[in-house]
């Protein structure tokens, strides 16, 4: 006999899918796992049924959600790369400054790290 | 995942990198996401204008965070995680969802005690399953609760562990455990709903 510890069905059963996703916390455990469905035929076809199934819904949804960009998209983050490139981090001597956008684009600030660090002061 | 991996073993100074070599690295590695994100924002926001626009505001936010993102960490879960936050923050704000309260949730509990014998109906579901079309399973998937949906999708489609998906989504492991095993569950018996509806439609017909 292996000196592997032996664990009960329904100690298996509950942490099946934690095997199945190669979620087990240590490597022991896969071994406390493939240990008992070396000795248990039922727990190992529960478990084998059970991964079959979730397989087979990954491969369904893999090949189901392959949308691509669409191109414009793609311009777009180029051209708002290249823009956000342009305003930002515009370092010179030791300070840095910043410009931070709203989230629609309409608004925006300039912060330098000199300027951020005397308003720290101040409230200090 | 692998491969991807391989594409940052590049060392990068972030300290001495100029505004260029950040702009070019940041097109190298992060553009190469746009159309998994895009596949990603299709199936939370459910409609083309919405993702196209919520992919434009994550790579917006990541281009001006990427000094925060640390090169050979795993980048498109960085992606992944701007995105679902710029979504829940942003697009999810004025959506009035059925909310599934936590008490739902509760991370063991799921697990209903599993026994030997309670499995042996599900081979037919199974087997139904072989001729479900491309349009019912984006339809299974929108029907379902966003937090389940949002918990398959990034498990089983994109292939990111508990851990990664509970910093991506903002909640512990053992909440999005409790979702992917819930949505899954659903999913599977959604689509057999698909494939039952199919085949009576077929008057039964198929060999």
């Amino acid at each position: 006999m292996s000196d592997l510890q032996w664990v009960s069905c329904e100690q298996i059963m509950p942490a099946l899918v934690l095997f199945i996703d190669h979620e087990l916390p240590t490597e022991s455990e896969y071994q406390v796992f493939e240990f008992h469905f070396q000795n248990c035929p039922p727990c190992l076809q529960t478990m084998e049924h059970e991964r079959t199934a979730i397989e087979f819904m990954q491969n369904l949804l893999r090949n189901t959600c392959t949308e691509q960009a669409p191109e414009g998209l793609n311009e777009r983050i180029l051209q708002q790369t290249q823009m956000l490139a342009g305003q930002t981090q515009v370092e010179f001597f030791s300070q840095t400054t910043i410009t931070e956008f709203s989230f629609d684009g309409t608004t925006s600030i300039q912060v330098t790290q000199e300027f951020t660090q005397e308003i720290r002061h101040d409230f200090n | 995942m692998d491969i991807d991996a391989g594409l940052e073993v590049a060392v990068v100074d972030r300290a001495t990198e100029s505004p260029a070599q950040k702009k070019a690295r940041f097109e190298r590695d992060a553009l190469a996401y746009t159309s998994q994100l895009y596949a990603a924002a299709l199936r939370y926001t459910k409609n083309t204008q919405d993702a196209q626009d919520l992919v434009q505001d994550t790579y917006a936010k990541a281009f001006v965070a990427f000094h925060q993102f640390e090169p050979g960490t795993n980048l498109k879960a960085w992606l992944y995680r701007i995105l679902t936050t710029t979504f829940i923050n942003t697009y999810r704000k004025d959506q009035r969802r059925p909310q599934l309260s936590d008490g739902e949730l509760e991370d063991w509990q799921i697990f209903e005690a599993a026994s030997h014998t309670s499995d042996q109906g599900r081979s037919a579901e199974d087997v139904a399953l072989d001729g479900i079309a491309d349009g019912d399973v984006k339809d299974a998937l929108a029907a379902m609760p966003e937090d389940f949906r949002m918990a398959v999708y990034l498990a089983d489609v994109e292939g990111f562990s508990y851990k990664e998906i509970a910093e991506i989504v903002g909640v512990p492991s053992g909440t999005v455990m409790s979702r992917l095993h819930r949505g899954r569950k659903l999913l599977r018996e959604s689509l057999a709903e698909y494939a039952k509806e199919r085949g009576f439609n077929r008057g039964g017909s198929h060999v």
